[in-house]
């Protein structure tokens, strides 16, 4: 009995502790279905339910499905096909994902050694037999889809291409017809009959027409038979997506096989050693010219050993690698703008005569667009570090425990400038209005207790506008996120904007669903941001605080 | 009782405030507004709305710019507002992100500087008991009803241990019990701490049973002291004994009276007590004072 009590007075507090969640979150189509599993008043939840995330949830759906697949795929063609399918841009995020998957897998079998190495290398080959299987088996599977859709397709031309046929043949018998006509007017034709002739061209008018006519009704006839030719069997396709799929898995196996084998680190590392035994055995036994050119060859190989073992795997870039470095270069941007703006935001709102001096910088510089920061600012920050590989600076960076591995290089800085210097606005203005519009009566209650100008800044000031300042960088966060992808394009550092570009560059089939995944990953994380900011909003903020979005 | 150097303890001396007027001459608010207070005295101060009281107010406590004249409090004329003048603001004015506690150690982290962090910690302890917050200190300002609010805006005023304790319409948003409620944790407080004080109202129950002296504003423009009454019920005061004094009603008539009726003569303060007249200026308006309050 007791414990029964006690876990319905845990299971409350659960309820409780999660519709706070859900509050501070702004997540509140999420309270509905709480309230739903611990059965409160469920017709309303029911009824709530459907209004915040059936409709929506219906809404995406029609969008998705109806509109864009039915019609905007069909109506807009590009140079490298339709519009993908919703379908094929699904079927690209799992392929980007798998991407990212494989590099990982691979830069782990670089750095295999031992026992370990040559297990994997096991299940490796046996992989590759397999994959190699179905591989084989897909190919066939296609031979024998283009067997049947080849059969089935000449099947459908054959009766149009019959009809053409026939369609050929009597216009040609009907035209010879027609030429022996006029040639006999033409040999019965006397000089100086104007009749005859004027009969003799009508005919050949009327030749000339017919010929027409008759090849538009050819060329018809024609355009229906290339028609099914080109049309693609939609099981052959499917069986081909199939084949490529198991062509690309076995491509992957054999990489890593090469990554377990022939290129693992260890291995290579190992061999240069047993080299260099050789070579120092070898050493041994000679003498003068030789042996000089023996033993430089072995400091030759030790170096490279040495080398080889710093070295990294060098793959490919994924996006989930440069949604993180993104997200990291917003951040650094974002706190780098807020830094500043912070600070002068709060002289803005004390002092009447600071704001009127910082006015034209901001009225100037606000309307700037990312694009024009951005080449300037490379070129000062390029300026800054002439030889970024050997900067004491960068090299401090890259030695960094955590954001060594997102490799900060000029362009990087660059970009998180150019963020900061595009975002920090709404931040500068929300607290210099924060700072202004404080109660005058908080202000008599700091003349009264005689604060000083300190404690007014941090009992009072600070405290009271931080619900606007919290709002202004939640604008500031999000217009950093838009303008960093327009800033990685530009600037070639590693993230988001340079995989659209890069894909934007390759043309590839499947470029532009990549790009269309990369439109909804940018979405979502941009969504994750600002509900991030307000949540702090909602921390800070206090009973009566001024214009909480 | 008192020490002869603090018998004039405020005082108040042709005191100006006007407004800047762009189409004419400044807007004269007050004029000639002359008061003085004794040490320990408690003076409230009552008019029409509009008249310049909380001006008046504001001024003494120097939150509100001095046009002409002067306050001298304790000897000494007043430059801009000080800690030993501490206000009580009609709405509570608490720091919204600070617990109770923290609300009243603000003053007195700067008042008292070169106490120890431990008398500090009793002094707003002290100060919260007496308003009755004892075990609310920890409570933030959306945590409490606005009469807890209150009684925390009164105990920062008293951290401060001010020779002036100034209230500025400070029970207007608060419904009656509650009202009542204040009032006696006021009069309680200025019978501990001995302080000189000022209340604005607008309630006349409020301003015969708190005060020794009733100060009544003439109508603004030019508003200045309209007449004063004496008000000598035995103090510490009971609600239902003073509520019950016939005197009471007499002085509560006179007030009415003066807000109905003669709010728009200022001149030399006619002064009375207990309903009646000590001094007196216009023949034809005692007269009729007198009939009403059947003095002979």
């Amino acid at each position: 009995m007791l414990t029964l009590i006690s876990t319905i007075i845990i299971m409350k507090k659960i309820k409780y502790s999660l519709l706070k969640a859900i509050d501070i979150t702004g997540l509140t189509f999420l309270a509905p279905v709480v309230r739903l599993c611990y059965g409160e008043e469920p017709q309303v939840q029911f009824k709530k339910i459907g209004q915040w995330i059936i409709v929506p949830l219906i809404a995406v759906f029609i969008a998705l499905f109806v509109i864009y697949d039915g019609f905007i795929v069909d109506t807009f063609k590009t140079k490298s096909g339709k519009l993908p399918t919703s379908s094929k841009i699904y079927s690209s995020y799992k392929s980007i994902d798998q991407l990212h998957d494989d590099e990982i897998a691979k830069e782990k079998a670089y750095n295999l050694s031992g026992e370990e190495r040559v297990e994997e290398l096991k299940v490796v080959e046996e992989k590759i037999t397999s994959a190699e299987k179905s591989l084989e088996e897909a190919s066939k599977a296609v031979e024998d889809q283009t067997l049947v859709s080849k059969a089935e397709t000449a099947k459908d031309v054959a009766p149009i291409q019959a009809e053409y046929d026939e369609l050929k043949e009597s216009v040609k018998a009907a035209s010879a017809a027609r030429d022996v006509e006029m040639k006999l007017l033409a040999e019965s034709i006397t000089p100086g009959d104007e009749a005859a002739a004027q009969k003799l061209l009508g005919l050949v008018r009327a030749d000339d027409a017919q010929d027409t006519l008759d090849k538009e009704k050819r060329n018809l006839t024609k355009e229906k038979i290339n028609l099914i030719l080109t049309k693609k069997s939609p099981a052959l396709q499917k069986r081909k997506a199939e084949e490529t799929y198991f062509s690309e898995r076995l491509a992957f196996l054999k990489t890593y096989k090469t990554l377990l084998s022939t290129q693992n680190k260890s291995l290579i590392i190992d061999e240069k050693k047993e080299k260099i035994a050789t070579y120092e055995k070898e050493l041994a036994s000679l003498s003068g010219a030789d042996a000089l050119k023996k033993a430089k060859s072995i400091v030759n190989q030790e170096s490279v050993i040495s080398k080889k073992e710093e070295s990294e795997y060098a793959g490919s870039k994924t996006i989930w690698y440069q949604v993180k470095r993104s997200v990291l270069c917003v951040f650094t941007g974002f706190f780098l703008g807020s830094f500043l703006a912070i600070p002068i935001g709060i002289f803005c709102g004390l002092n009447k005569t600071f704001m009127a001096m910082m006015t034209p910088f901001i009225a100037i510089f606000k309307p700037v667009s990312p694009i024009v920061w951005l080449p300037i600012i490379l070129i000062l920050v390029m300026g800054a570090f002439p030889n970024p590989d050997k900067h004491p600076f960068m090299e401090f960076l890259g030695e960094l425990p955590l954001l060594g591995v997102y490799k900060i290089n000029p362009a990087f800085i660059a970009s998180a400038i150019t963020v900061a210097l595009c975002s920090l606005w709404a931040t500068m203005a929300n607290t210099a209005l924060g700072v202004a519009s404080i109660d005058k009566d908080h202000m008599n209650v700091a003349r009264v207790l005689k604060l000083g100008f300190f404690a007014r800044l941090t009992k009072i000031i600070i405290p009271s506008s931080l619900p606007l300042i919290f709002a202004g960088l939640r604008i500031s966060l999000g217009v950093g996120w838009m303008v960093l992808i327009a800033a990685e394009l530009l600037s070639s550092s590693e993230g988001i904007g340079k995989f659209v570009f890069d894909e934007f560059n390759n043309g590839s089939s499947d470029s532009l669903a990549k790009m269309v995944v990369v439109v909804f990953i940018v979405g979502i994380i941009g969504l994750i941001l600002d509900r991030i900011m307000v949540i702090f909003q909602r921390l800070v903020s206090f009973e009566g605080a001024p214009a909480t979005i | 009782m008192l020490k002869k150097e603090n018998s004039q303890f405020v005082e108040i001396s042709n005191l100006v405030k006007e407004y800047p007027n762009p189409y004419g001459d400044d807007f004269r608010v007050v004029e000639d507004f002359n008061l003085k207070i004794k040490a320990g005295e408690f003076i409230s101060l009552i008019g029409h709305s509009g008249c310049g009281k909380s001006t008046v107010l504001t001024m003494l406590a120097g939150l509100n710019e001095i046009s002409g004249g002067g306050i001298i409090v304790g000897n000494k004329e007043i430059d801009g507002p000080a800690p030993d003048r501490a206000v009580v603001f009609q709405a509570p004015c608490l720091m919204p992100w600070m617990s109770a506690f923290d609300n009243v150690m603000l003053g007195v982290k700067n008042v008292y500087p070169h106490v120890s962090k431990q008398e500090r910690i009793q002094i707003v302890e002290y100060a919260l008991s007496v308003v009755g917050l004892g075990d609310e200190m920890k409570k933030y300002p959306r945590e409490m009803s606005g009469g807890m609010q209150q009684r925390v805006g009164i105990a920062r005023a008293i951290a401060l241990q001010p020779r002036v304790l100034l209230l500025d319409e400070p029970f207007g948003r608060l419904d009656s019990l509650t009202r009542m409620e204040l009032q006696d944790v006021i009069i309680e407080i200025l019978a501990k701490e001995k302080l000189t004080a000022m209340i604005v109202t607008h309630d006349v129950d409020e301003a015969v049973f708190m005060a020794d002296r009733c100060v009544m504003m003439s109508n603004g423009p030019k508003a200045g002291v309209g007449e004063i009454l004496e008000i000598d019920f035995p103090r510490p005061r009971n609600r239902k004994e003073v509520f019950d004094d016939p005197n009471f009603f007499a002085c509560r008539e006179h007030l009415l009276a003066f807000l109905e009726q003669r709010s728009h003569i200022k001149g030399d303060p006619r002064v009375f007590a207990n309903g009646k007249t000590l001094g007196f200026m216009d023949k034809e308006v005692v007269e009729e004072l007198r009939q009403k309050h059947e003095i002979v």
